[in-house]
């Protein structure tokens, strides 16, 4: 899509001249410390990301009576776990989760901005935050989900999930076939982010 | 009619992405950085649900700053240009103009900087650190922003009531996605208790605390009879405002 429009050469060197400017501007303005952006990204390193989303999909297969708690109050469910502090924090305030089953895949969207759950997935991906996404798929989300490279069968309902409130949704992607010998580490280990949003299936583990 | 509130069922886009990055350049790391600093030091979060000391804060930043803030700033893009500029592009855009606006930096000062920097790349910042600051981004970022309140009164509509969607006076910003305008749905679920937003929006109507509901819409409601896939439901969490009652 960026295809139809031209930009200048020096597109990256501007924008990042111009934040740099801007970064060193705030701090001499005392608007902000020269440590603050650190300590935000630093945040995204450790206690809010993807590896506490895979956790709790991880306890979700090992434990059906975890995942059902999961569905049905999420954040008390997410509470068990051992998991970093701010699980309820910011983009986290109120989260739900939704399960993929034989019967139903859901998909994850906000058509109004980039909405998403920090604190279980972190920071959202490109295609998440792409206008493109954002217009297809609550409109055709089977064809969508196909340029993903997920084939949802017509037996199956779709569910879209435009989380344009309060509630930051995620998915419990289905289990993979091949997985009975891993425990929850390994199984944590093959789950994605964009699992974890409904644009994809978790693959089963490669064969050795 | 504002583009960006009707982005929802617009066709002939093309592909989609499939970039998994968060980030395509490590510039853009920077501005996600300052808009979340600025968003822990917003004044309003005295009044927050977790009522931060931010009045105490040793920051010359006195304003809010919100997701309404960022949103509504985009929200109010030319069209063209929001599909034009990459997202943390429109962010930078939206932020450096408010720290103008607002009197921190001006103009010049900002373009000075930049040509410097363009000259200069990895020349260094400031070396100033705020401890108290960097404590209050690890706070908000714990806590967040809730905008929970209990309820009072009662939730207007039930679990199971077939509901008509508003088609408010379009505004600035709005928390409506413009294809559930005028759409019948089911309520799927009332949630408990009631969620403010941080802006008043206008005739728009959310702002004071007001119950959300689940809303499920069969797709075909939305697009039209044999204008969308089959089995597909879209599910959407509404203020109380933007639902008529069918009847």
């Amino acid at each position: 899509m960026t295809d139809l429009f031209q930009f200048p050469d020096d597109r990256e060197a501007s924008s990042a001249a111009k934040v740099r400017a801007l970064e060193a501007l705030l701090i001499e303005k005392g608007v902000i410390g020269s440590d603050s952006v650190d300590a935000v990204l630093e945040h995204f390193e450790t206690m809010a990301g993807p590896f506490n989303g895979a956790k709790i999909v991880a306890r979700a297969w090992v434990d059906p009576s975890f995942k059902q708690r999961l569905v049905a109050d999420t954040p008390t469910a997410i509470a068990e776990l051992e998991l970093p502090k701010g699980m309820a924090g910011a983009e986290g305030e109120h989260m739900a989760a939704v399960a993929n089953d034989a019967g139903v895949h859901n998909l994850i969207i906000c058509t109004l901005c980039s909405c998403y759950p920090w604190p279980v997935l972190g920071l959202p991906p490109y295609w998440y935050k792409d206008p493109v996404f954002r217009a297809r798929g609550v409109r055709e989300p089977r064809a969508v989900l196909k340029e993903f490279g997920v084939e949802v069968p017509a037996t199956k309902e779709v569910k879209v999930w435009d989380s344009s409130a309060q509630i930051r949704w995620f998915v419990v992607p289905e289990r993979p076939a091949n997985t009975d010998h891993l425990n929850e580490a390994e199984l944590a280990a093959l789950v994605t982010p964009e699992s974890m949003m409904g644009v994809a299936l978790v693959a089963p583990p490669a064969t050795p | 009619m504002k583009l960006q509130h009707h982005l929802g069922g617009i066709e002939n886009l093309g592909p989609v992405s499939t970039e998994t990055r968060v980030f395509v350049e490590p510039w853009e790391r920077r501005i996600f950085g300052i808009h979340t600093a600025m968003m822990a030091e917003s004044a309003h979060l005295s009044n927050a649900l977790h009522a931060y000391p931010v009045k105490d804060l040793p920051t010359s930043f006195k304003n809010d700053w919100t997701w309404a803030s960022l949103r509504t700033g985009a929200e109010d893009m030319q069209p063209f240009e929001y599909f034009k500029y990459r997202y943390y592009e429109k962010w930078l855009g939206g932020i450096s103009q408010f720290f103008v606006d607002q009197g921190y930096i001006s103009a010049e000062e900002l373009s000075e900087k930049t040509a410097y920097f363009r000259a200069n790349p990895d020349a260094a910042l400031p070396e100033k650190p705020n401890e108290a600051i960097s404590a209050q981004i690890d706070a908000y970022l714990q806590k967040g922003d809730s905008g929970a309140h209990a309820l009072d009164g009662e939730a207007r509509f039930k679990a199971g009531e077939t509901v008509r969607i508003a088609d408010p006076d379009a505004v600035d910003h709005t928390r409506l996605p413009g294809y559930l305008r005028s759409k019948s749905g089911v309520v799927d679920l009332v949630y408990p208790g009631a969620f403010s937003y941080f802006v008043s929006t206008g005739p728009d109507g959310i702002g004071k605390p007001m119950p959300v509901y689940r809303i499920a819409f069969d797709a075909a409601d939305i697009w039209g009879p044999g204008k969308s896939e089959t089995q597909t439901t879209i599910y959407a969490d509404l203020y109380e405002t933007y639902i008529l009652s069918s009847s």
